[in-house]
Parts: structure tokens; C-alpha cells; sequence
């Protein structure tokens, strides 16, 4: 019984210190917090998860920034997308941790309110990346966010929009991959779309449904979609991602290349997609720009510099 | 002592030698210097209480523990047998009470398990597996087609793939733990024709069973283990059952069944015309305050169906209960429980007890609702109603808090009476009330019914065994083919009446 | 009991314990911030919500059953509680709707478990879909979010300086305890796991405790559920994805069998601590997701192989 006890002991603990020694033998990488010296700073990033090429960007034009300004950068994220709770959970262990500047990509525009309040409550600086915290609720919460920084999604749609409009000559019927309902970044993208085909009578989206940013989804909403609806031309997806499962859709319904696909977030693989002809296009977001900006933008506020409330990254799309 | 020397002249060659054998576990021996030696195509009986040391001396033939001390010789060589498949390997073969056979394969696929032909690139050759796993069973002269599933077959004919699938592997030595238990008087009987012929192929049976009926009539020797030691190896022949029975429990029993009879009283239970289609038909008898009625019948017959439902675990479909002179409605074991019954069951493994919970949950379990006081149970109520089980019924534990699968099968036994004492119940259902446990156990449980039957309870015994229905019943009830067959008082009664009886061969006795 | 006997009763929660503390210790060795008041407050509540959960599947488990549905039941029980609460009607009056609705979710399961005779594995992964998608129809897809303080005291109140979900969670590991070692009900749900046959037999209703159980498990999934919701200040529909194998681990990690018949719901709190503690120092440290993900995966295979490797020569 006792050597039981002692093993499980000596076992969790060893774990733990390799898994702390490892950390430390890397010191280039984002988790770098064991090797955080004194005098620097540490700015956190917590994006919606690691498992997306677009937060990996961020991530890198983040250490980028981290590197030019001489501070540590800690970047941090659930495993889902969608698991709200444990981003907060990892918030608030940041918070305990008395970073000097938080930059976060909420995973919900709302649920990342009270957090925002628990960083006020102790003078951390809130940066928000990419997707906007919910403006009412803020207010309603009494938050504050030191600034936001992205793109502006509603524009991209609306760039979306008037691709696909050109490419069917004003005429045709339109699916749209939604993200999950609720969310900002995408309703922001679905207005922006919805508005810019809207001025061509011609065009009709004949439906629209969330595959809740992943792949897969993308792939299986899609497939369905086009069962129902063969007379379909057109795809927006609200991101890459989707667009990316939609495409392996299309494929496997032998329609390749009689669809035009636009997706959003420009992720490497999209625009080799579109080099190869399957996709036809998609909205650059220049997600490393924002990580960059976020933390130069940390390290002015940390300075005691005056900064914009709102940050714009450019927009473009890649056909 | 008339114990045979170990170099007796021109016997057949011994198989397997055991020469001082011994092997601790923390805190008790188990073994202490075994001596055993099984020779070509004998039956050789293992007698002894539990905890004699039995199982642990099969163990270590099987190859499931090492010993700690002594010698084993296969045809006169030392060998050391480091597990189980080394065991099989070199022919030493067991038959466990609890069979190890995968209920969704066929018999054949059973036998060789592990062990199929295989055709080329590793595929099994089924026709080959069909054709010698069936040559196998057509040897040993039991009527089982190698593709039956052996879910399907009976128990008998499940024993019988295991006794094949111990021959595939050349078994030299087969051990057989209990064979008998659970097989009808049919059935026993072809058993030990097939063991018959195991022993013409020179087969070194090892026997192991608290029948003792049984040993005479089929076994050759007899060694007696006691407390881990070697108390004596005796030719069947040459000895009696109550020398045997002495050498196991180390006194004489005077009386393998004390029967006391108490006085007879009023009516407690009767049963009018209950009906489960199907199962049972017509079924008629009464229990009276002090009256302990015997329950034979083949398996099968429907004795322990008729115990389950009256005591409300079946449903009925038809037919009258009355307890205690009113008629009730017994619809679940709580309402008979609520009216003063109790059944302890014949498996308690899987019927009687909660394995995994302590000598006082158990006991406590049916009664846990008269413990409880505003919805929260009475500690103190419990621990003082174990402590009277423990004692009155001399349950041998550590304490009121070890779990009940540590105990010994007697002990356990003791903790199921243990619940329908606590429960103050006035009507107990016995079903195999002193299987598989041994005689000194047997003995107490005998006299716990005497005390029973004394304070006025009425019992209603079900048992296999018809020594013991004919030693211990006022009254004896015979069921065949879930009808009662017959019924008898304790002096006619005798044991051909009873197995005639049980057979559906006897005129019907009026009462 | 004698400190032999309470030892023999609760071996296994001590060496949880002792992990738990070795753990700490660990943390505490590597980072300044992990022992502190505020920090360990702050565990505490991060783990509240996943406690909670655990304590109905302890209880489900111990009676030998599954129960996959309960991270359905947060987000259905969340939504309905938000949206009345939306709809401005009282906050008790909402909370007791929400609780409502998992008790009745958690009694659905029972039911087609005993009566319908479902395997509880079939049942729960059923109603695990009906409610997901329940609570998807009923919100549109959309979380609810924006309460008044009045409901939000639920997340950020105190009680003498503790944060209210750690003062929920401790009353009801308190109440579980008690209903498990000092009821008939407790008792049952041992005897039932253990045997249900030999407790059928010894006159306990069998069906009724089955339903009740899931029941318990349900009002239990709700009851996180409007944690849950306070928190964010939103209920999600899409909350509660993978709540149920989090609530298994802590209670495999705390000891109780999945074989049912044995269990504790303190083996359970220490388990979902030693989560909850693992995921805070493993941040506190800057170490990725990724290798979180292996780490409490590790931890739980752990906890299981060495319980039952120590467990096997006392056979």
C-alpha cells in the first residue's frame, strides 16, 4: 500500500519536472515562461486554439514582435475553438500569474466579457486581436479593453461578395458555410457578404448553414448541401477551413471546377488551392500582422504610450 | 495406520509425484510438506474442508502458483513448472469448477483455442479444427457436435468440451474441481462412464468433491489433507466414510445430521394451486411454525423456480399464497421480504451476497430500510445486529468491515443466513443451503435450521443431495417436471422413494 | 470506525490525496504564483464545475451504470435557465426551471434504462444527442448571454472571502457524502452496482434507485449548468462538449470502479482537484495545450493502472 502511494509520488513528480525541463531547453519557443527573466516584461497571447494555421500566424508574427521589443511572450490557447470556459480558465491563470499585458482572440464575443472585468480589476492591460469582444455587454459589465486590433471582417465579405457577383456575371445560385452562430468574426464576414450580393438580383443564396469552423463540417454540410441543392454555383465559406472540407465535396461529387469556392483567412492551404484551380479565391487577413501589432501595440501601453482604440490590418483578396 | 506406503509393490507407475510441498501466504501456510502421488489411470480423491489446502496443491499442479518449498517429478524427473502453458504443455490439465470456455465460439473452436490449424498465410482451417475437435469428443463417447455453440449446450456437455479440450493437449493428469456440482443424477452418471474411460487410456484422474457418496463409487484412492497437511492416502476399498470423515475434520462427528424435531404449530405459508406456464403447474403444499420440509427433484424440475416465485422474483400466473393464514399479493422479494419471508439462494456468488461490499453491508442489506430513521440509517443499530450475526452464527472474519469475497465459502454461506436472521424473517426458502462448503460448515447450518424450526420458523429446505434431505426434513416434498410428485413423512420416506419419485416414476403418495 | 478499519475504508482517497499534495508540492517548487490564496481560490473555482458534474456520475457509476449525456444536459439546462432569465422572470424561479429540466432529462435516462431496458450506455448517448440538439433548436444555434448582478452573484459572489461555486461545490460533495455512506439510498446504489441481482433479492427496488440515480445526475449536470452560465454570462448551446469524459476522469482518477459496486465521492472531489490543479500549474508554467492534453491523459491511465496493479496480489 505505502510503496503505492510513493510511486504515484515519485511518478507525477518526475513527469512534472521533465515536463518543466523541456520547456526550459527551449527557450525560442512561445513557452518560455520557466526561462522568463527578471526586467522583461511577459505579454501573453491567448488565441481560440493552436490547431489552426491562422492562429499559428499570429503566433509567429507575435514572437516576431516579442523579439524586437525585448519582452517575454507567453501564447496560450484550448484545445477547441469553441470551449469558452477553458479559455477563461486560462485567462484567469495568466491573470494569476500577473502578466503585464494580456492580448486575447475571444473564443465567444460575449463569454469573454467577465474575464475582461477580472484583468481590469487588477490593472492588466486587455488588447483584443481579430475578433471583436461583444461592445453591449462590455458596457453593461462595466470592461475596457485597451484596444482593438484586426481586420475589418464586414469589409472582407463584402470583397467576398462582389468577387463571386463578377465571376457569375450577376447571376446564380449561392450556398454560404456559416461559423458557429453568434460568433462576430463570422456574422461580421455573412453581412458584409449578404450586402454585397444583395445589389444583384440575379444572385440568390439558397442556403446557408453553420459547419461551425472546422473542416470536416465543411466537408459533411456541404455535401448535403449540394444534394439538395445541385443547382448551386457558388460557395462563400466564412473561413478556409470550411472551404477547404467543401472543396474535398465538390471533388468527391465529380463537380471540381464548376464551383466557384471563396473562402477567408488566406492560409497557405487555401492559396495553393487556388494556384491549383480549386478554389477560386479568398480573403487575406494577414494574421501574423495582427500578432505583431498586438504585441508592439502591448509594449506602448506598457510604456506609458498613448494608443488607437481600433488598430485596422489590412484586408485583400487573393484570387 | 493403514495408510498405503508410498513404495507399494507393482502398482502402476506413478505419473506425477509431489514430495514435501510447501507454500506460505502472508500470514498462514497453506501447505505444510504435502506428500501426493498420482499414478497412471487411477482416480485419486482429494478430500478436505476448505482452507484444507486443496486448491492451492491443484494451483500448483496447474502451474498457477509456484511452490515454496519441494519437489515435483513427472515419470520419476524433477520438474519445475513455471505456469499454466507449461503445465498444459507437458500434460498437466485442470478443470475448474467455473468453466473457461467463450460462450459465443462453437466447441470445436473451444478446444483449440489458441491452437487452430491454420491453413497457409495464417487463415484457420476450420475443417480441420472441425474434423479433430470432433474426433476428440466422439473418443470421450459424448454425443456433442464440434459446431455447436456452447452457449447452447448444457452444462454436462460444457464440462465435457473442457475434459476435450484438456485431451487435445495431451492431458496425462487431469484435475476435476467439483465436476458434479451442478450436473443432475443423469448426467453425473455419464460423467463417471466417461471418467471410466479416461482411466482405460491410462489417465491419472485427480478428484476433487464433498460428495462423499461419490468417492465410493468411482474413486480408487483417497488422500486426506487437513489444515495444509497430509493426514493420510487410503485405498477406497479399505476405508469407510466415517474414517474419512474423521481424518478431514480431525474428531469424530457423531451426527453428520443433528436433527432435533421441534414442536409443530400453526400454519405459516401455503400455496394453492400457483401456476407459472410452463414452469410450474398446480402447485399445492403448506409450511407450519417449526416444520422443516424438505424440497427434492432433479435440476430442472422446477424447485428453485418454484422458491423464486413465491417469493415474489418470478411472476405468477396463477394460484392462491398464504401467509400466516390471509392471502397476499407477492409481487416483488420487498413484499415478501415485508411479510416475513427469506430465500437464500443457490448461487450466492451471484445471488446471495454483494461481493465487493463488507460482512456488515450485506447482512444488514435486506434490512437497511428498518435500520434507517428519517430517511439516515442507524450505525449503531447495524454494528450491534452484525456483531450479534457474527457471534450467534460464529462467522470467522477480521471484523464487521471486510468484504465479503474474502471469505471463505461456509463463512459466506453464514453471512447469507445472517441477512434473513437480521430481517427477524418467520418463513426461510433454503435453496442448496450447504453447497459447496464443508462438513464441519455443513454441520453448523444444520443446527442453525434445528434453532430456526426450535423458535417456531417455518423452513422450507431445497437440496441435491438427499442424505441430507432425509437426515434434516419432518417432511419431504419430491417435484418432477414442475409439478410436486410426491410427498412423504420423514419415516417412510427413504431414498429410492425420493429419486423414484424425482424421476416421475412413483405412483402418487397421499400425504 | 478504527483508525485500521477507517484506513482499510479509505486507503485508496489517501493516496489520491498524497498525489494531489505531491503535486502541489511540485508546483510549488516551480512557480511563485501557484501558492497563493487567490490562486488556489481560483483552482478551486475552476474545478467547481467539473466537481459537480463528477459527483452525479460517481453515483451512476457506483451504481454500475454510464451516464454521456450530462455535458448535453449543462448546455439544454443552461439555455432554458438563460432564456428565462432573459425573458426577466425571477432569478429563483429561473434557476428552478433550469433545475428542473436536468432532473427531468436525468429521469428520461433512468426510465429507458429500467423500464425501457436500455443499456445505460445506449440510453445516455441517445439523450446526449436529443438534448444537444434540443438545446440547439431552442436558442437557434445562438448562445444567450447578459444577466443581471442578481444571477451573476452565482460566479463572482463570495462567502466570508470564498467565491460562491467553491461554497456550491463543498455543500454538495458535503450532501453527496452523507447521502452515500449514511442513507439507504447510498447504501443501494453500492448494493445495486455490486449485484443487482442478489439486491433485487434482498428486497431493494432496484428500478426506482436506477431511475433516481440518473435522475440525481441530471439535476446535478443542471445545477453546473447555471454555474456554468453565471460564469460566462452566457449559455451556449454548444457548451459542454467533452464535460462527461472530464467527469469520468476525475471520478476514475478518485478510484470509483467502472465496474460499479465501489467508489467515493471524496476520491471524486480529490480527482477533479488534481485536474483542476494539473491544467492551472501546467499554464502557471507556460507549458502548450498539446502537452497538457498528453499529461492528464497520462495521469489518468496512471491513477487506473497502478490502483489496479496494486490491487491484484491481495486477491
Amino acid at each position: 500500500m505505502k510503496t503505492h502511494r510513493f510511486l504515484t509520488l515519485s511518478l507525477i513528480t518526475g513527469g512534472f519536472a521533465l515536463i518543466a525541463g523541456c520547456n526550459r531547453t527551449e527557450p525560442t519557443s512561445a513557452a518560455s515562461v520557466a526561462g522568463a527573466t527578471a526586467g522583461k516584461p511577459t505579454v501573453a497571447l491567448v488565441v481560440k486554439t493552436l490547431n489552426n494555421p491562422f492562429f499559428l500566424d499570429m503566433q509567429k508574427g507575435a514572437e516576431e514582435a516579442a523579439r524586437r521589443f525585448g519582452v517575454n511572450l507567453v501564447v496560450q490557447a484550448a484545445d477547441r475553438e469553441i470551449d469558452v470556459e477553458r479559455q477563461m480558465q486560462i485567462i484567469e491563470n495568466l491573470i494569476e500569474r500577473k502578466v503585464a499585458a494580456l492580448c486575447i482572440t475571444p473564443s465567444g464575443s460575449r463569454e469573454i466579457v467577465p474575464v475582461i472585468v477580472k484583468a481590469n480589476q487588477v490593472g492588466i492591460p486587455v488588447v483584443i486581436v481579430d475578433t471583436r469582444a461583444d461592445e453591449k455587454a462590455l458596457v453593461a459589465a462595466g470592461g475596457k479593453i485597451a484596444t482593438f486590433i484586426g481586420s475589418d471582417n464586414y469589409d472582407g465579405g463584402k470583397l467576398a461578395g462582389a468577387f463571386v457577383a463578377e465571376k457569375l456575371g450577376g447571376k446564380g445560385h449561392l450556398a454560404v458555410l456559416e461559423g458557429i452562430p453568434g460568433h462576430e468574426t463570422g456574422d461580421a464576414r455573412l453581412r458584409g457578404f449578404r450586402e454585397a450580393v444583395a445589389k444583384f438580383p440575379g444572385l440568390k443564396i439558397v442556403v446557408s448553414q453553420p459547419a461551425n469552423w472546422e473542416r470536416d463540417q465543411g466537408f459533411n454540410v456541404f455535401q448535403n448541401m449540394l444534394q439538395s441543392n445541385p443547382t448551386v454555383t457558388a460557395l462563400f465559406a466564412c473561413n478556409d477551413l470550411m472551404a477547404l472540407g467543401a472543396i474535398e465535396a465538390i471533388a468527391s461529387a465529380g463537380k471540381a471546377g464548376k464551383i466557384v469556392v471563396v473562402g477567408f483567412d488566406a492560409q497557405p492551404e487555401a492559396r495553393a488551392a487556388i494556384t491549383k484551380g480549386t478554389m477560386s479565391a479568398t480573403v487575406a487577413q494577414f494574421a501574423s500582422r495582427m500578432g505583431s501589432t498586438a504585441v508592439e501595440n502591448a509594449v506602448k501601453l506598457l510604456a506609458g504610450e498613448k494608443i488607437a482604440d481600433f488598430t485596422p490590418v489590412a484586408i485583400e483578396l487573393i484570387k | 495406520m493403514t495408510a498405503i506406503p508410498p513404495a507399494a509393490p507393482l502398482t502402476p507407475r506413478a505419473v506425477l509425484t509431489l514430495r514435501g510441498i510447501r507454500k506460505a501466504y502472508p500470514g498462514v501456510v497453506a501447505l505444510d510438506g504435502v506428500d501426493l502421488e498420482l499414478r497412471a489411470g487411477e482416480v485419486h480423491v482429494l478430500l478436505g474442508e476448505n482452507g484444507a489446502g486443496k486448491s492451492t496443491l491443484m494451483k500448483i499442479i496447474s502451474g498457477a502458483v509456484a511452490c515454496d518449498a519441494g519437489e515435483v517429478l513427472l515419470d520419476g524427473v524433477p520438474i519445475e513448472i513455471r505456469g499454466p502453458r507449461h503445465a498444459q504443455a507437458v500434460g498437466l490439465g485442470i478443470i475448474y469448477q467455473e468453466f473457461n470456455l467463450i460462450p459465443h465460439l462453437t466447441a470445436g473452436e473451444n478446444i483449440f483455442l489458441g491452437r487452430e490449424p491454420r491453413l497457409l498465410a495464417g487463415v484457420i482451417d476450420q475443417r480441420a479444427l472441425l474434423r479433430a475437435a470432433q474426433k476428440i469428443l466422439d473418443e470421450l463417447g459424448v454425443a456433442i457436435d464440434a459446431r455447436s455453440v456452447v452457449s447452447r449446450l448444457s452444462v454436462a456437455q460444457q464440462q465435457m468440451v473442457e475434459v476435450a479440450k484438456a485431451l487435445s493437449l495431451n492431458a496425462r493428469v487431469l484435475i476435476m474441481d467439483e465436476p458434479t456440482s451442478a450436473l443432475t443424477e443423469q448426467e453425473i452418471r455419464e460423467l463417471f462412464a466417461t471418467i471410466a474411460r479416461l482411466k482405460a487410456r491410462g489417465v491419472a484422474l485427480v478428484y476433487i468433491s464433498h460428495r462423499m457418496e461419490e468417492l465410493f463409487a468411482i474413486g480408487d484412492r483417497v488422500t486426506v489433507l487437513r489444515d495444509g497437511r497430509h493426514v493420510g492416502t487410503r485405498l477406497i476399498g479399505e476405508t469407510t466414510m466415517s474414517e474419512l470423515v474423521r481424518l478431514m475434520v480431525g474428531r469424530d462427528l457423531k451426527d453428520q445430521f443433528p436433527k432435533q424435531a421441534a414442536p409443530v404449530g400453526d400454519e405459516a405459508l401455503r400455496v394453492a394451486g400457483l401456476r407459472r406456464n410452463g414452469v410450474l403447474h398446480d402447485i399445492n403444499f403448506t409450511l407450519r411454525r417449526g416444520e422443516v420440509v424438505g424440497l427434492a427433484g432433479l435440476m430442472g424440475s422446477g424447485r428453485t423456480e418454484l422458491a423464486r416465485a413465491v417469493f415474489g422474483a418470478d411472476p405468477i400466473d396463477g394460484g392462491r399464497i398464504f401467509v400466516g393464514g390471509h392471502e397476499r399479493q407477492i409481487g416483488s422479494p420487498r413484499a415478501a421480504i415485508g411479510l416475513g419471508l427469506g430465500f437464500l439462494t443457490e448461487d450466492r456468488k451471484h445471488q446471495g451476497l454483494v461481493l465487493g461490499l463488507s460482512v456488515q453491508e450485506n447482512t444488514c442489506l435486506p434490512s437497511v430500510g428498518a435500520f434507517s430513521r428519517f430517511g439516515v440509517m442507524q450505525v449503531a443499530h447495524e454494528s450491534a445486529a452484525t456483531a450479534a450475526r457474527i457471534a450467534e452464527l460464529r462467522i470467522k472474519t477480521p471484523g464487521p468491515h471486510q468484504r465479503v469475497v474474502t471469505l471463505s465459502g461456509g463463512n459466506q454461506q453464514k453471512v447469507v443466513l445472517g441477512k434473513w436472521l437480521t430481517t427477524a424473517a418467520g418463513v426461510f426458502i433454503f435453496d442448496e443451503p450447504t453447497r459447496g462448503i464443508d462438513v464441519g460448515a455443513k454441520v453448523e447450518i444444520y443446527q442453525l435450521i434445528n434453532q430456526l424450526a426450535a423458535r417456531g420458523a417455518a423452513i422450507l429446505m431445497i437440496s441435491s443431495e438427499l442424505p441430507e434431505i432425509l437426515g434434516m426434513s419432518d417432511r419431504i416434498l419430491v417435484m418432477h417436471a414442475g409439478r410436486i410428485a410426491g410427498e412423504f413423512t420423514a419415516a417412510e420416506a427413504t431414498q429410492e422413494k425420493l429419486l423414484a419419485a424425482a424421476l416421475g416414476r412413483a405412483g402418487l403418495h397421499a400425504a | 470506525m478504527k483508525p485500521r478499519e477507517f484506513l482499510a475504508h479509505s486507503g485508496r482517497q489517501f493516496g489520491t490525496l498524497v498525489g494531489l499534495f505531491a503535486l502541489c508540492a511540485v508546483l510549488w517548487a516551480l512557480t511563485p504564483h501557484f501558492l497563493t490564496v487567490s490562486n488556489l481560490l481560483n483552482v478551486a473555482q475552476q474545478t467547481s464545475i467539473n466537481a459537480v458534474i463528477a459527483v452525479g456520475l460517481t453515483f451512476v457509476i457506483i451504481s454500475g451504470g454510464i451516464d454521456l449525456s450530462v455535458g448535453s444536459l449543462v448546455a439544454f439546462s443552461g439555455v432554458v435557465t438563460a432564456s428565462l432569465l432573459q425573458r426577466a422572470v425571477p432569478v429563483p424561479l429561473a434557476l428552478l426551471a433550469g433545475l428542473v429540466t436536468g432532473l427531468a432529462c436525468g429521469l428520461v435516462n433512468g426510465l429507458l434504462i429500467t423500464y425501457g431496458r436500455l443499456p445505460p450506455f445506449i440510453a445516455t448517448l441517445g439523450l446526449m444527442s436529443v438534448a444537444r440538439g434540443g438545446a440547439l433548436l431552442y436558442t437557434d444555434g445562438r448562445p444567450v448571454s447578459g444577466f443581471d448582478e442578481e444571477f451573476r452573484w452565482l460566479a463572482t459572489g463570495e462567502v466570508l472571502r470564498v467565491p460562491v461555486p467553491v461554497v456550491i461545490m463543498i455543500v454538495v460533495y458535503v450532501i453527496a457524502h452523507f447521502v452515500l455512506r449514511r442513507t439507504p439510498f447510498g447504501r443501494y446504489l453500492f448494493a445495486i452496482g455490486g449485484n443487482e441481482e442478489a439486491a433485487l433479492l434482498s428486497g431493494v427496488r432496484v428500478r426506482l434507485h436506477k431511475t433516481v440515480v440518473y435522475g440525481v445526475c441530471g439535476l446535478l449536470s443542471a445545477l453546473a449548468a447555471v454555474m456554468l452560465t453565471a460564469r460566462l454570462n452566457s449559455a451556449q448551446p454548444i457548451a459542454g462538449i467533452n464535460y462527461e469524459l472530464d467527469a469520468i476522469a476525475a471520478t476514475v482518477i478518485g478510484g470509483t470502479s467502472l465496474l460499479g459496486g465501489q467508489g467515493s465521492v471524496v476520491g471524486t472531489l480529490i480527482g477533479a482537484l488534481i485536474m483542476g490543479v494539473l491544467r492551472n500549474g501546467l499554464n502557471l508554467l507556460g507549458v502548450s495545450s498539446f502537452i497538457q492534453q498528453v499529461v492528464i491523459g497520462a495521469v489518468i491511465i496512471l491513477a487506473v493502472l497502478l490502483d489496479t496493479a496494486f490491487k491484484r496480489p491481495k486477491r
